[in-house]
């Protein structure tokens, strides 16, 4: 791979991961708010590729294909089943309406580009600059937590973050070390799973995933 | 080369221009509206019946409100003339056009916004109910739209360091990595919205209705006929066409004269044609499966060209 | 001896989830904690003789303080599965509760053990990540436990801000990665807790600061301080007691373990400075969250809670100043803390077991009419407190002394002036649910397999607390660990 080609497309899906995290703020239908998601995965799971191909680091093409398997088709998968069992699939009254949730999207990544400059200025190479891009996903994905007041919005906000700092991980450092990169997974994994149960319940007692009618727990 | 085949080049290239887009434009709106018809089932009018409508407005009479006063005809002039003189400055055909170095994406921007700005005030002219609905509806989006334009232009201005149209055309030609970087993607991106906005295309504006409430552009031209109609229906016409002219050439510049020969004009102008065909087929494609936004989501969906536009320029700082 | 630690519990887990359940699988459970805790102190006094364990091919390693924390672990873990076979019982009695829960129940309280084991024994920093993370999924399902609409929103709040917080934690991680793989000579362990702190004088301070802001932060998440405190109160009054007492006790002083750890790296890099004023900042904001909300309580569970969040804001400020008498002031703050707010939780959750309310006006005059009870409970309050003869009173003094010391008298006056209005709204709640006029009916004795562990765990709190011996040459070897 030609050092261009390595540094647009490693730009190209650094900057779908961003572009796919602004996207979920914009839209309001939860289902195609997961299947954004699952694009973002996959845009994560060709960033771990072509830093994998560059540094011929065969462990990093396999974390890229688990990545792929994981962030772009079993995690969408998992929440898309809770979507289609939601009478009312869509972020009807976010806390912060959409275009103020948009300009505070480009707030965070201002934010973001100042809060990484000592970060970026150690790792000056091709991928360490694109650091920002993960950092402004998960603030992306922070911003639509606290605003969201859906389940599935919500386990979308915690997948953003994670899947920016996922990036951040793989920019900076080509991926931490494979056995706690697995551990990682798994436990985003296992952490999708337990919520979704948690949706599952909170229909059977609440009869809707709407936080806002589950709010008796305050001082 | 002499000082004298740069001026007659630019002058001549310049009037093919301003007639290809006059003339383009029209025909541009009749393939939209016929690939709209055919995907939807319907044989569609012919694709140079915009060109037969415009003739046949011409030798109507001349009809204007009584209370009207000179902006209303003064409007559509203004119209045409600032959307000929930025089609005749911008590196649509060639990137060495007459006052090429005049061809700043602000001033293009502003020229073409002018032209908008008089037909809102002449909306309003008139003194009836729907023009000053579809006036204070077509600022509306005009302002929304601003912001993201903006920070558009900055974001495309940045990888060759000036605002010059033609410099960033010859900065992409010299250069081709610069088209897929994020920065111009995102920039692009946020342009192709402010260019559907501007040019009242769905989901903003559905240009082929006349449904009186959700009219926009429209209602703000109802009390124009006869020849003043026929003006801005060409002026509208080269304006979308002119934007899209533009932004194919920001997107994929190939094909453009670099050299002063007629053979190189004759490819530029096919190319351009082509290009611009294929971009008008896909968008009249993808307005089959629209719906028109309501009035009070196009805040967000402008938002998102601003973000867009946004992230456009943070990722050129960083990444350039 | 490491693989040891973990495969205790982790076969009582698998043991637990394949055998139906049967009553004597509870008491296998404590059984097994025990086994934890003999192995914890078996492992303190190798690792006082030789200086670290390491085990499983250096993914596992231990020192004086992994060695402590397994002890803490050990010693709550105990007296949280005694309560638990009395509270499992009782569900099922009452039919709110059916077999398959309560195998749930053993399974994941034996899992979370070991997670918070593997923990406090990684030697290298990813894993630790891994296994505070592995803690949150685990005992989202034990928060829940109770099924009711209150619970299944605890459990929801307490996932999400924690994973969000875990994050963070990540991210911090992996910054710290990126330094260490650029310092000099770094070899294959660029996460080895050990290796970085050969190394933390080389790495990149600008970076360095960052990362450790976000570990503050994210670890900060899991051990309830402020500004991501929030899940903490309706997490720990939600769950059943005895996972109160096993997260309120253990597991957030596990997640402050982390934030001890890389508090070393980053002294190293950056000098005290930075992350003392870190950790003054938090704890103080904990402190006076912890203060203005308490006094508002009115239920007896959500005051336990603040009231953690104020012990740890003190033992952030204790780890602030940061010399080794303040570490090990912060340690034994630990395990006092562990085991007197332990007590607190199973005898609340009995409390509510018999009962039927956790509203304070509701339970009045405790002391004459449950005098056992009531009693464990006023005696937990007051080694909570800080009074002696409880070891709270010796670690919270020598942290105050430390941090005079450092020169924190300002910060350390402020959390005196917090504690003194925690201990006016701790004192004036307690003497609502202890004490009042005698009722008409027979004083009710508790039964003697509730009280005699509560009362086990309140009487080794005091004894540590007078006692130098035996925890006192595996403190400062612990202290030393992570101290200059």
């Amino acid at each position: 791979m030609t050092s261009s080609v390595y540094a647009s497309t490693l730009g190209l899906s650094a900057a779908l991961v961003l572009l796919c995290a602004v996207v979920t703020l914009w839209r309001r239908s939860l289902g195609a708010i997961v299947k954004v998601l699952a694009v973002q995965g996959a845009a994560l799971a060709c960033v771990a590729l072509a830093i994998g191909f560059h540094e011929h680091d065969v462990g990093l093409e396999v974390i890229a294909v688990l990545v792929l398997g994981a962030k772009g088709v079993v995690v969408p998968t998992l929440i898309t089943r809770v979507v289609r069992h939601d009478p009312t699939s869509r972020e009807s009254q976010p806390l912060v309406n959409v275009p103020a949730s948009l300009v505070a999207a480009g707030a965070l990544v201002f934010l973001s580009f100042a809060a990484t400059r000592s970060v970026t200025a150690l790792e000056p190479t091709t991928a360490g600059r694109l650091i920002p891009f993960g950092v402004a996903a998960m603030l992306v994905g922070f911003f639509a937590l606290a605003t969201r007041r859906k389940a599935v919005s919500q386990i979308v906000g915690l997948l953003l973050v994670d899947n920016g700092v996922a990036l951040v991980a793989f920019l900076a450092t080509a991926g931490v070390p494979v056995i706690v990169e697995l551990g990682a997974s798994l436990d985003v994994l296992l952490a999708v799973v337990v919520l979704r149960v948690l949706a599952t319940q909170m229909r059977a007692h609440v009869g809707s995933l709407d936080l806002d009618q589950l709010a008796e727990l305050h001082d | 080369m002499t000082a004298d085949t740069h001026v007659a080049w630019g002058a001549s290239t310049s009037v093919l221009q301003v007639a290809a887009i006059a003339l383009g434009g029209l025909v541009l709106v009749g393939l939209m509206r016929r690939v709209r018809a055919r995907l939807e089932g319907r044989v569609g009018p012919p694709i140079l019946q915009p060109l037969l409508d415009v003739r046949k407005l011409f030798r109507k009479e001349r009809l204007r409100p009584d209370q009207a006063s000179w902006i209303f005809p003064f409007a559509p002039v203004v119209l045409i003339a600032t959307v000929a003189v930025a089609a005749g400055i911008a590196p649509l055909i060639t990137v060495r056009p007459a006052l090429g170095t005049g061809a700043d994406l602000f001033v293009l921007v502003y020229l073409l916004l002018s032209g908008s700005t008089l037909l809102a005030l002449a909306g309003m002219d008139a003194g009836t109910a729907f023009g000053g609905m579809g006036s204070s509806r077509a600022v509306t989006i005009g302002a929304l739209a601003e912001p993201a334009l903006l920070v558009t232009i900055l974001a495309l201005s940045m990888s060759a360091h000036s605002s010059n149209l033609p410099e960033i055309v010859r900065s992409t030609l010299a250069a081709p990595g610069t088209v897929v970087s994020p920065a111009r993607l995102f920039a692009l991106a946020s342009l192709l919205v402010v260019i559907v906005a501007e040019s009242g295309r769905l989901p903003v504006d559905n240009p082929s209705t006349h449904l009186e409430l959700t009219m926009i552009h429209e209602a703000m031209i109802l009390e124009y006929a006869g020849p003043d109609l026929a003006l801005v229906t060409v002026g509208e016409a080269m304006r979308m066409a002119l934007l899209l002219c533009v932004f194919v050439n920001l997107l994929a510049p190939w094909g453009i004269a670099t050299s002063m020969t007629p053979l190189a004009a004759l490819v530029g102008l096919v190319s351009l044609g082509a290009k611009v065909a294929l971009v008008g087929v896909v968008m009249a494609g993808a307005e089959v499966f629209m719906a028109k936004l309501r009035l009070f989501r196009l805040p967000e969906l402008l938002a998102g060209a601003f973000v867009l536009a946004l992230l456009g320029v943070v990722s050129g700082t960083v990444l350039s | 001896m490491l693989v040891a630690i973990l495969a205790i519990p982790l076969a009582c887990a698998l043991l637990s989830g394949l055998v139906p359940w049967r009553p004597w699988i509870g008491w296998a459970g404590t059984v097994s904690l025990a086994g934890v805790l003999g192995c914890g102190i078996a492992l303190a006094s190798g690792v006082l003789h030789a200086r670290a364990a390491s085990g499983l091919d250096g993914v596992l390693r231990a020192d004086a303080l992994s060695a402590f924390m397994v002890i803490v672990i050990g010693v709550i873990g105990v007296l949280a599965a005694c309560q638990g076979v009395r509270y499992l019982d009782a569900e099922i009695t009452a039919g709110r509760c059916t077999r398959r829960h309560a195998s749930l129940y053993a399974v994941l309280v034996q899992g979370f053990v070991t997670t918070m084991l593997l923990a406090v024994l990684a030697a290298n920093l990813g894993v630790l990540w891994v296994a505070v993370e592995a803690t949150t999924v685990v005992t989202t399902f034990l928060v829940g436990h109770r099924g009711a609409r209150t619970s299944l929103e605890a459990s929801w709040k307490y996932i999400v801000i924690c994973s969000v917080g875990i994050a963070l934690a990540f991210l911090g991680t992996v910054l710290v990665y990126l330094t260490a793989l650029h310092a000099p000579g770094h070899g294959f362990h660029a996460l080895d807790w050990t290796s970085l702190v050969a190394q933390s004088r080389h790495l990149d301070p600008g970076v360095m600061r960052l990362a450790f802001a976000l570990l503050v932060l994210g670890y900060g998440t899991k051990v309830g301080l402020a500004p991501m405190h929030s899940w903490l109160p309706d997490a720990h009054s939600q769950a059943p007691a005895p996972v109160s007492a096993l997260m309120s006790g253990v597991l957030l002083t596990v997640a402050f373990y982390a934030i001890l750890r890389f508090k070393v790296i980053a002294d190293g890099a950056l000098g005290p400075l930075f992350p003392r004023t870190l950790l003054v900042i938090v704890s103080l904001l904990s402190l006076g969250i912890a203060a203005s909300l308490l006094l508002s309580q009115r239920d007896y569970k959500r005051m336990l809670a603040y009231h953690s969040v104020e012990h740890m804001g003190l033992i952030a400020l204790g780890a602030a100043a940061g010399s080794t008498l303040a570490i090990a002031a912060v340690l034994l703050h630990i395990l006092g803390h562990g085991i007197a707010k332990g007590v607190l939780f199973l005898a609340s959750g009995e409390i509510l077991l018999v009962e039927g309310t956790s509203e304070i006006e509701h339970v009045p005059a405790l002391l004459s009419r449950r005098p056992i009870l009531g009693g464990i409970f006023a005696f937990g309050l007051v080694a909570l407190l800080g009074f002696p003869p409880f070891s709270l009173f010796v670690s919270e003094l020598n942290m105050l002394r430390a941090e005079f010391q450092v020169g924190l008298g300002w910060a350390a006056a402020a959390s005196l002036v917090c504690m003194a209005v925690i201990f006016a709204a701790v004192m004036s709640h307690g003497r609502h649910l202890l004490l009042g006029p005698k009722g008409t009916a027979a004083p009710d004795i508790t039964p003697a397999l509730v009280a005699v562990p509560l009362v086990g765990g309140l009487l080794l709190c005091a004894f540590i607390g007078v006692s130098a011996w035996p925890l006192g040459p595996l403190l400062h070897a612990a202290a030393k660990v992570v101290s200059p």
